[in-house]
Order: C-alpha cells, then structure tokens, then sequence
C-alpha cells in the first residue's frame, strides 16, 4: 500500500506565488526519518503517509544518506525540518547554513519546511540545542524579521514550532501563545504545533495547555509533532524532558485529541530520535495518529 | 531588564561554565533554582556533544573506554565548542586536540586513528562523481602515459602513519572479536579510506601505492608518481597497482600535462 494523500489543505503563505502555497499538505500520519530506516523504507515502501527529514541529518554534498532521501523522496511526500538555523539568535543569520538549507529545498521540493521558535547561538559559539527566547516585544521584533528573511530567502513560508523549555525569564511580558499569534502577524510564518512539547511545558511551568490551544488560531497550524517526553527530579520537583526517546505519552494523545478538536486534522509527525526503535514501532504509533485524525474527519463530515 | 544580546550571552556563558553567576535574577526560580534549571540546558550540551562525537569517533571510544572519552569530549568541548548549527561538524579539530593532549606519551596514535575516523566521516558525505571507466586508460596513447594525471574522486582521502593505524581501526570495528595484539611499533601504515555505493571503506595499501596516489593527488604527473613510488618501494609493480586502483574506484577523470 503506498502513502495516503487524503484531502487538501490551502496553506497560508505569504508568497501565493510560490510552490508551497498551492501544494496540498499530507493529511495523515508521518515519521520521522531516521538514516537506520532508509534501506527498510526503499525495500519496502511501508504505508506511512510522509516522511519528515532532519534538514542538517543531509547538509552533506553526497552520499549513500543523501541519495537514499532522494529516492524516498521519489515515493513519499517529504517534509524538512530543521534545528540549526538558529531563528531566535542575535548572531547575524547563518548563511552558509542557509545556503544549505536552501539548496535542500530546491533539490528535495518538500510539502512542509520548519524550524523552532529559539535560539542557539552566541558569538558564532553553539550550544545546538534549542533555547527558550523570553516573549518580549524586543524578542517578537527581531525573531519576525529573521522569519521574514529566511521566507525570502528560501520563497516560500516556514513552519515555526514550539519547543520544551526548562526555565522562564522574568523579563517575559506575554504569553507564548499571545507571542505566537503576534509571530505569525508579522511574518507571515505558519505555526508546527508540537502536542509535547506544549504538554511538558504546561507541567513544567504550571499553566492550562488548553487556554494555550484556545489562544490560537486554527488557520495558523500547519502540522502537529507528537513525541516521547521522560520524567526526572530537579531541586525536588518533578520535570518533564523533551527526550523524543520512547513512546507518546497518554496524557499528550489526551491532548492531541483536543487539538484536533480545536484545528482539526493536521498533518502529523511521530518523532522518535534517541533509543530509536524498529520501525515498525513507529509505524504503530503513526497508526494512532491516523485512526484519531480519522475520528474527527468523521464528525467534521 | 535583559536586552536580548545581553541574556543570550549570560545564558550561553553560564551554559558553557565560562562564569559562574553568583546570582541569576533574569530567570524566574518558580520552586526550582535558576542554576539547577541551567543545569538542564548545560546536560543537554554536555550529553549531546558527547554523543554526536562518539558516533563519529567509535572506534577512539573503544580505545579509551565510555567514561574516560566523556572526559575526553567535555575538554575537547571547552577548547573547541562547535562553530556551526549542524552538529556534524564538531570533529574536524578532535585528532589536532588528541595530538596535543597525548603528546610525548605511548597514546601519540590516538590522534592518528582519530584522524582515519574523521577521513571516513568525510568520505560519507563527499560529493558524489563517478569512477573513471578503466577504458579510459586503455584509449590513450602508450608512450604519452608518462604524462597522464589523474584526478582522484571527491570520497577519497589517503592517510600515512607511523602506527599500525589501519589494523587497529580494523580489530576495532563493531562485530570484530578475534584477541589480536597489535604491536605499535610495527608501522609504518598507509591507509585509503574511499566510498563505496555501501558507504565509506579503509584499505590498507603498501608503500608504493601510498606515494603513487598521493603524488597524483598533488597533480603531478604519473611519471613523478612513479618515481615517487619506486623509491618507496622498490619492487613496486605500476601494472597491479593502476589495476586495483581501477577496480578500487579511485579515480575520476584523467588527462595529459600540459607543461611537459
């Protein structure tokens, strides 16, 4: 059986002109890829719906990887995300990481292209992590202007996702949902929400994860990420960590169903990219997704 | 207040451990203290530098144990964080820090096996160009062959030591089992690390195959490479050598010099 495309939705991009605005998103269920998977993939052409890719994992010039995605790319529609653009940062823009960015988009033409609302680097020194931006207006001016000059430079609008965040700054003046709706205003960006993320940040930082999906606007989210979070002690408390290592926890499909109440169907990705399983795990997790999107699909009809 | 600039640099700084902040009052404690709330992010750099470097660096890993390499990484870390947003890239200045950190001791090799590691990381991603068909040779002229150069493909790297470090990458490689003892002062070794369509390779090559394709990687003509070889290796055979570099898929394109 090969992927699903099973209905379409018009994104809201900024450049009505370019590509991504007229192409369909998947909506079903997708993986994300992992080079382990690769060969399976091409021998078997397993019935995922799409496949999201890492954007720095194929950064290289050649190669047995990057030869492997073209030809996955060939059979399933393909998504981009990247971690290293650094969006949030006050270094200038990375360009040769955009560069690189860019030409991946040219030569892989993905349905979906996403980076994160943060920030990784000071002085050209990286911690290649994803780092928390205080929601101040010095913050919004400069990130949607980063936003802005990635969409022209790549020609097409970019998905934003909300990260997992370990701390909060006190010079913080709104919420991130309220930073997301201005986000979008400005720049025309589109918002990935990722259920886990939003899930770990609500119990780590004690606020009501639906006022954060009620705080935004359905025609805003582009896709939905749903991963694994672990639990640990620090100073005493309980802290959810964004690990993406094991399986979607119940409370996040809880909450994942709220979301599709609220958005409705989305694409949507099972991340899994430490202890990653066979996978035929993630191809079960996937299956969730679907059957859940399907359930809404039925009542909208 | 903060400007941005300024808590992205005390952040980061905290992070990296440059500066102890004796108190953090840009961040919110909420029930946990800010230093142990960093702590978190400066985990997470620790473990994820550690990580990316021990994938591309198995087999120094092997060598020296998981602890001690986690050492290893975090002083590696501090002398050289990384300088791009794509992770992949850390290791380029790992076999020059070996180098230093083992100076003068019996790990002087650590550095040289690092540095075939980084080469097998660099021929899996190289651009990708095709082998040279062997009829190409056979199409020119024989008495112009002294003149011919050679270019080597892009996933081609030859590296020289004077450690056995080709049989030590061997012996070290997942799956390998067999106890063997590999005396150190049993080098010189000379390695080609190249990709196959499976993916990158290390082949142990003799003396004279080393100088033949390292002269022609410099461009010189063939006779420079064969003048080079032979006085490596003096029963150097040109015939075999051209052959298994043929079979070997080391070559991308061949023509005549033209200051000769």
């Amino acid at each position: 059986m090969g992927p699903r495309v099973l209905q379409l939705t018009p994104t809201l991009s900024p450049y009505p002109g370019e590509r991504a605005a007229d192409v369909p998103a998947v909506l079903a269920a997708g993986i994300g890829l992992r080079a382990q998977h690769h060969a399976e993939i091409l021998a078997n052409r397993p019935a995922v719906g799409w496949f999201e890719a890492h954007s720095e994992n194929y950064f290289g010039a050649g190669g047995i990887h990057r030869a492997q995605l073209a030809r996955i790319r060939s059979q399933y529609p393909l998504s981009l995300h990247g971690v290293g653009l650094s969006i949030g940062s006050m270094d200038p823009l990375n360009t040769d990481h955009l560069r690189q960015l860019k030409r991946l988009v040219r030569e892989f033409d993905p349905v979906l292209v996403s980076e994160h609302l943060s920030w990784s680097s000071v002085d050209g020194r990286y911690l290649n992590d994803l780092l928390p931006l205080p929601y101040t207006e010095e913050a919004l001016r400069h990130t949607a202007a980063r936003i802005v000059d990635v969409q022209d430079a790549l020609g097409r609008q970019i998905l934003i996702e909300n990260i997992s965040s370990y701390l909060k700054f006190e010079c913080t003046e709104v919420t991130e949902w309220e930073f997301f709706t201005a986000l979008v205003r400005e720049s025309g960006c589109a918002i990935l929400l990722d259920i886990n993320n939003l899930y770990v940040n609500s119990m780590n930082h004690g606020f009501d994860a639906h006022r954060y999906l009620d705080g935004i606007s359905p025609a805003a989210v582009q896709e939905f990420h749903l991963a694994g979070h672990t639990l640990t002690r620090c100073g005493g408390r309980d802290v959810r960590i964004d690990t993406h290592s094991t399986y979607v926890a119940s409370e996040v499909w809880q909450l994942y169903g709220a979301a599709l109440q609220r958005f409705g169907p989305r694409p949507t990705l099972i991340e899994w990219d430490a202890d990653i399983p066979a996978l035929f795990v993630l191809q079960a997790e996937a299956a969730k997704a679907d059957a859940m999107m399907e359930q809404f699909r039925a009542i909208a009809a | 207040m903060l400007s941005l600039p300024e808590l992205q640099a005390r952040f980061a700084s905290s992070v990296f451990g440059d500066t102890r902040e004796p108190s953090t009052p840009w961040i919110r404690a909420a029930g946990i203290a800010p230093e142990l709330r960093l702590g978190i992010y400066r985990n997470n750099l620790r473990e994820g530098f550690t990580k990316t470097l021990a994938l591309e660096f198995p087999v120094i890993q092997r060598l020296v144990g998981a602890d001690y390499f986690r050492q290893l990484a975090l002083s590696f870390l501090a002398r050289h964080p990384s300088r791009s947003g794509d992770l992949h890239h850390i290791g380029g200045p790992f076999a020059a820090f070996l180098r230093e950190q083992f100076a003068g001791t019996t790990y002087e090799y650590f550095a040289e096996v690092a540095a075939l590691e980084w080469a097998w990381q660099e021929c899996l991603v190289a651009e990708d160009d095709e082998a040279l068909d062997p009829k190409a040779l056979q199409a020119m002229p024989p008495h112009g062959y002294a003149r011919l150069q050679f270019a080597l493909r892009k996933a081609v790297r030859l590296l020289q030591s004077a450690f056995p470090i080709g049989r030590i990458w061997e012996v070290n490689q997942p799956g390998v089992t067999a106890a063997e003892i590999i005396d150190l002062a049993s080098g010189p070794e000379f390695v080609l690390v190249h990709r196959l369509t499976a993916g990158p390779r290390a082949t142990r090559l003799s003396a004279g195959e080393f100088a033949l394709l390292s002269t022609l990687a410099r461009s010189e003509p063939l006779e420079a490479a064969l003048d080079a070889a032979v006085s490596s290796e003096p029963h150097f055979d040109l015939a075999v050598s051209l052959r298994r570099s043929f079979e070997l898929g080391i070559f991308s394109r061949l023509c005549f010099s033209s200051d000769t």
